[in-house]
């Protein structure tokens, strides 16, 4: 009891700093990226290696780019989850990068490729914010 | 670009497996045997799955 009390109370102070929210945004613009902040370089590579190899992947097999304000439902779902990814969403975007729809079973693959890269992000930047404010532990 | 669906669960499973390793556990040790725990049940489940409506169709 008192271990867990003093370890709340060691909680307190980092809780209050802004390197929760700066991994967070940062791991979120860039893959990786926060868990760098953090000095995990080797998860932060692999991160970054498998959410832009899995976007890319995306792109070269012309997936769909969902584009927002369609009004679709499913459009606004897809769109929901390739925005995790970032700059990366950004970029695409702005240079016009895959296709604005999947014409056969490959450009679907890629789809999903996309958008679940974005949505692995989510998990990587909150993860990222999580090891910043002791919330999983820092091994 | 040219993928087939096996190399395509492949890639998928190997990305995926990594993330979930990194960011489901703590130790170095067990994010790597989550990592493998998770790409085995991705691609068997793929497998099977596959060898069911082979089944449904024959």
């Amino acid at each position: 009891m008192a271990a867990d009390t003093q370890q709340i109370a060691q909680r307190i102070p980092e809780e209050k700093s802004s390197l929760p929210a700066v991994v967070l945004v940062a791991g979120w613009l860039i893959p990786g990226l926060g868990h760098l902040i953090l000095g995990k370089w080797v998860r932060a590579l692999l991160l970054f290696l498998s959410i832009v190899g899995m976007f890319l992947i995306g792109i070269a097999a012309q997936g769909k780019i969902y584009q927002p304000g369609s009004g679709d439902i499913l459009d606004i779902l897809g769109f929901a989850g390739q925005l995790g990814l970032g700059l990366l969403c950004g970029l695409a975007h702005w240079f016009s990068w895959g296709a604005n729809s999947a014409v056969n079973t490959l450009a679907d693959y890629g789809t999903k490729f996309i958008v679940c890269a974005g949505l692995l992000n989510y998990i990587a930047a909150v993860d990222a914010h999580s090891l910043a404010n002791g919330r999983k532990a820092s091994l | 670009m040219t993928l087939s669906h096996f190399s395509a669960v492949l890639l998928f499973s190997l990305f995926t497996s990594v993330v979930f390793g990194i960011t489901q556990r703590a130790q170095p040790k067990m994010m790597i045997r989550f990592g493998a725990y998770c790409f085995v049940l991705f691609v068997g489940a793929v497998v099977i799955a596959s060898w069911v409506m082979y089944a449904i169709k024959h």
